[in-house]
């Protein structure tokens, strides 16, 4: 389609004359070349976001201009719709660019745009431009028959700003248009008036108006404007059939071409990040369009709970309107809670833009914007998250080339240090194939100054002692089907093994298949089948039961396993590093669940450090016992990251490169991710409970594993600045932390609880005139050592009694 | 305890929301159970559940529109110890167990004991369970528990209500929920009836203000 468009020739001085002897219309001509094109329609404080500093933006006037038209025919006006599109310009210009028309772009601006201008404004030619060779300056203009779609994003919950993205047919696009709304005086008179029709702030499909509706209006008027049925944030220009057909309408026979094809116009292109880089804010400014359009989906949605949030001051005024607008109660039956919806909604919005974002590759504003938009007033990330990001290499994947030639090729010996290969795993992750070795070593499996023959050695033995531990209870028929407490335990554990790996990850191939016949008749799963991986997670597990006696199997060592097993597909190997893997994991599972209350209190405490405003909201919401972050921590995320993210995430975390227990850093990362989120709309356990449990699959994982580190090094320097301003510590001396445990009895008004808890406790992770105290457990997570379970003080014996149930 | 409740689950139209928790051995069928009432759907593929979770319906309970809220646990018993963090605030408790499984039947009364330690109620003998024995879809040759004897059991402990179900057939599942419902509310109303109107409610009101205030 590029081939068939000829740019149409610079507008000539005879074309200039023209509108000047237009007799219908009284003609304002530019005043310092005393000709130009017509300026139809324009939009003031239309900026491009060059970067995802505010001060960088560049404000413009977004127009519709009409340049000559070709001979022959006659010269129109916006009065007369009959223009070829290709004489129609749609044009961004920064203010700066337009010297003394300004004012005409003011004065076109603040036109009444529902009925056709009394006069024509001209104004000088705009450079085309229908590629991006324009981009340096920014300004462009691009003839409308050269518009293939529009990614139009009306600004809504979280998004400030309502942005249109320009596809060009020959491919390219343009740098996203940010409507500033709230400094456009055209819109606000528009949307005022519009307010004052109809008492209404609703447009006809109860959309909330704003200014790139104004454009959209403006391109109707002269061509057709499809919206995606798919992709419903894609307007198509003067589609084709073909176009229509594919992603026009709703799909009637192959929906998945339609579908990839609008996914492809809508993040083909690295411009269009710039679609997506409205900031995420933590206030709600407005609440527009989707979210209706949203409600509508909520099938479910309780009045009571809408009737809750409206009473909710913190709500603005428009979202309030919005609950109070008939058709959005009709839709309110059963929600859990209106906040709740809200929330993951707009975080919805957010994880999207962060997912499109990491199909482009990673650049340093990324993260940079990543920041302003999600963080707030939680600064982080400032100085480190450049570094991480910013070295590309380090973030390469370690291929097998890379780790082989860190190996001496005749001894096997690891010829650069330890610390190089974590670093390299730490921040890129590993291949499949480089897996099945590095993993050994991570897990401790395989010392890193081993020889290759040592290694062989190891294996052989550790082989020989799957075999003898397994034998122990496969030959041990007293327990098999023998009376008594240590028979009936141990069966109790097989029949929970096997109810627990029949329903793990069953969708991963190799434990999918249901073909082989089940050797035991009396299982609950005879009649289903089962397959030769799932029989040897049995095995596996039931030998960890054997190897672990004071722990045996609980639930959840599945999950640990399953993607062990299915790298290393053999099951003694794959057994002794899920016993490297236990080692860490085993405080998790204790029978008092003390290793779990632990990391749950130092998640606290590292909140509350970190964080104290967050920290002081969750403890309004009595969320501070952070259960809702149970999951994520018993099984390392395994239940939130699809398979393979697991595997990237654990063997980042094995090397405990920056700190032996990481995975909190990377809870905390999850934590602020959503911070705005759970400020704004969550105030109560079970909704941030709820929240957070339905954030699996939903966690993009790079950016996770980036502001966790940042979140480290920013967690470092706080340890530092604290132990700076008191003196070194001595380590005894270190007071537990004392929780704010003020009642909210007390005033609600917030300079009378921040006195209160500044004088009511010693906790002070608040500022304080010594700084935040650093707790054991906190000062702890700098050290690289994983916590392990002491073994002389064994946990109960799992057959042990006690006031609770005696089977499990 | 009942502070939070109140400010929590109940609501200007006088409509109530109730708090159902759903316990038992591993493997019984809980998740299927809740996902059954609420959805409609039965999958076979659940995983173990880790943790908590919950999912909400508005029913209709003589007239009264509630929202329960059913709370769904890990069955594992180690992992109930952090279980105070959602016990609170219960209107009844859901005890299942697998009638093929003789072990997940012999447990209910430590189940229902350690709920009522943890959740603490204010009058333990009163308050609702409902027992469920679930998978009855499977066939006869491998039931353990026999009808009869869950009968005599739940009679022993109070006249406790029981069903037998199936998750995975929508067998009785609705009958059951139904009537959890109706106890779940008698036992929100009781608790509303029975005092607690002192200073707690003082504090509920400055609660509540200090809740909806947040801006932060």
């Amino acid at each position: 389609m590029p081939e068939e468009f000829t740019p149409p020739a610079s507008p000539t001085a005879s074309f200039y004359d023209l509108s000047e002897d237009d007799e219908d219309y009284s003609t304002i001509t530019h005043t310092s070349t005393g000709r130009g094109v017509i300026l139809l329609y324009t939009k003031s404080k239309v900026y491009v976001h060059p970067t995802p500093s505010a001060k960088d933006n560049i404000p413009g006037f977004i127009a519709l201009i009409q340049q000559k038209p070709p001979t022959g025919e006659t010269p129109s006006t916006a009065s007369s719709p009959v223009v070829n599109p290709a004489n129609l310009l749609l044009a961004w210009l920064p203010e700066s660019a337009l010297g003394s028309a300004y004012d005409t772009y003011v004065k076109v601006d603040l036109l009444d745009t529902s009925a056709p201008p009394k006069q024509t404004y001209l104004v000088p030619p705009p450079p085309i431009s229908t590629g991006n060779s324009s981009l340096g300056s920014y300004s462009f203009s691009v003839p409308v028959s050269q518009i293939y779609s529009l990614l139009v994003r009306p600004p809504s919950l979280g998004w400030w700003w309502g942005s249109i993205v320009i596809n060009s047919r020959s491919g390219d696009s343009f740098p996203a248009l940010f409507f500033h709304d709230s400094e456009c005086a055209s819109t606000i008179a528009q949307s005022k008036a519009r307010t004052q029709r109809n008492f209404d702030p609703f447009g006809e499909n109860g959309e909330l108006f704003w200014g790139g509706d104004e454009v959209l209006r403006w391109l109707k008027r002269f061509v057709k404007v499809e919206r995606s049925q798919v992709e419903r944030t894609v307007y198509l220009i003067d589609p084709t059939k073909d176009d229509l057909l594919s992603f026009g309408q709703k799909p009637v026979i192959d929906s998945t071409a339609g579908r990839d094809r609008a996914v492809a116009t809508a993040s083909g292109s690295t411009d269009i990040a710039a679609a997506v880089m409205d900031p995420f804010t933590k206030a709600i400014k407005s609440a527009r369009w989707t979210l209706l359009e949203q409600f509508a989906k909520v099938t479910q949605f309780s009045r009571q709970t809408a009737s809750n949030i409206i009473d909710n001051p913190s709500l603005p005024p428009q979202v309030r309107k919005l609950l109070k607008n008939p058709d959005v109660i009709s839709l309110q039956d059963d929600f859990d809670s209106a906040r709740l919806y809200l929330a993951r909604w707009a975080m919805g919005i957010a994880e999207q833009s962060e997912k499109e974002r990491a199909k482009i590759v990673w650049k340093r504003e990324d993260i940079m914007e990543m920041e302003d938009s999600a963080v707030g007033e939680f600064e982080i990330l400032d100085i480190e998250a450049g570094n991480i990001r910013g070295d590309g290499d380090r973030r390469r994947v370690v291929e097998m080339d890379e780790w082989s030639s860190w190996w001496n090729k005749t001894s096997g010996r690891l010829e650069i240090t330890v610390d190089e290969v974590k670093e390299r795993i730490f921040h890129g992750g590993c291949d499949a194939a480089v897996r099945k070795e590095a993993w050994l070593f991570l897990l401790e499996v395989y010392p890193w100054d081993s020889t290759k023959d040592e290694r062989a050695a190891l294996m052989n033995s550790r082989r020989d002692e799957y075999v003898r531990l397994k034998g122990k209870w496969w030959d041990d028929l007293t327990r098999r089907e023998g009376q008594g407490e240590a028979g009936e335990y141990w069966r109790d554990q097989k029949n929970r093994i096997e109810k627990d790996v029949h329903r793990t990850d069953r969708n991963i191939p190799i434990f999918a298949g249901e073909d082989t016949p089940h050797p035991d008749p009396d299982s609950q799963y005879s009649t289903i089948g089962t397959n030769v991986h799932l029989e040897q997670m049995k095995d596996m597990l039931l030998t960890y039961n054997e190897y672990n006696t004071t722990l045996g199997y609980v639930q959840g060592m599945s999950d640990l396993l399953a993607p062990i097993y299915a790298v290393f597909q053999d099951d003694a190997v794959a057994f002794w590093a899920f016993v490297g893997f236990m080692e860490r994991m085993e405080r998790n599972f204790l029978r008092d669940q003390s290793g779990m209350r632990a990391q749950l209190v130092t998640l606290d405490q590292l909140v509350m450090l970190m964080d104290p405003v967050l920290w002081k909201h969750l403890e309004k919401a009595e969320s501070t016992n952070f259960f809702f972050f149970f999951r994520m921590i018993l099984v390392w995320y395994k239940r939130e990251f699809e398979w393979n993210d697991v595997l990237r995430l654990w063997e980042s975390m094995w090397t405990n490169y920056l700190s032996g227990q990481f995975h909190l850093f990377v809870t905390l990362a999850v934590l602020e991710r959503h911070r705005a989120v759970i400020m704004d709309h969550l105030q109560h356990f079970d909704e941030v409970l709820k929240y957070i449990n339905e954030l699996s699959g939903t966690i993009e994982l790079n950016s996770t594993l980036i502001r966790a580190e940042a979140l480290f090094y920013k967690f470092q320097r706080t340890v530092e600045a604290s132990d700076r301003r008191n003196g070194f510590p001595s380590p005894g001396t270190a007071t537990p932390m004392v929780r704010l445990t003020h009642r909210r009895t007390t005033s609600s008004a917030p300079s009378a609880s921040s006195e209160n808890s500044a004088s009511a406790s010693k906790g002070k992770a608040v500022a304080d005139k010594d700084g935040p105290e650093i707790t054991e457990p906190l000062r702890a997570l700098l050290s690289r050592n994983i916590v392990r379970v002491e073994k002389k003080e064994p946990a109960e014996d799992e057959a042990g009694k006690g006031k609770t149930p005696v089977r499990e | 305890m009942s502070s939070r409740k109140k400010v929590l689950l109940k609501n200007k139209n006088s409509d109530y929301k109730l708090k159902v928790i759903i316990l038992g051995d591993s493997g019984v069928g809980k998740t299927s159970l809740m996902n059954q009432y609420v959805n409609k759907k039965f999958s076979a593929s659940y995983k173990a559940t880790i943790g908590a979770d919950f999912l909400t319906k508005e029913v209709l309970v003589d007239d009264r529109l509630v929202t329960m809220q059913i709370w769904d646990t890990a069955g594992q018993e180690r992992f109930q110890s952090l279980g105070v963090a959602f016990y609170r605030g219960a209107d009844c408790c859901v005890l299942v167990y697998d009638v093929n499984n003789q072990k997940s039947f012999e447990t209910l009364d430590s189940w229902r004991d350690e709920f009522l330690i943890q959740a603490s109620p204010r009058d333990a003998d009163s308050f609702p369970f409902v027992v469920i024995g679930n998978k009855i879809d499977v066939d006869d040759g491998k039931r353990q528990v026999p009808q009869k004897r869950a009968m005599a059991f739940c009679q022993s402990k109070g006249n406790l209500p029981y069903f037998e179900t199936s998750a995975k057939e929508a067998i009785n599942v609705e009958q059951a929920f139904e009537v959890i419902a109706r106890h779940a509310l008698a036992q929100e109303e009781a608790e509303e009836y029975t005092g607690d109107f002192g200073a707690s409610t003082i504090v509920d009101i400055g609660a509540d203000a200090d809740r909806d205030g947040c801006a932060c």
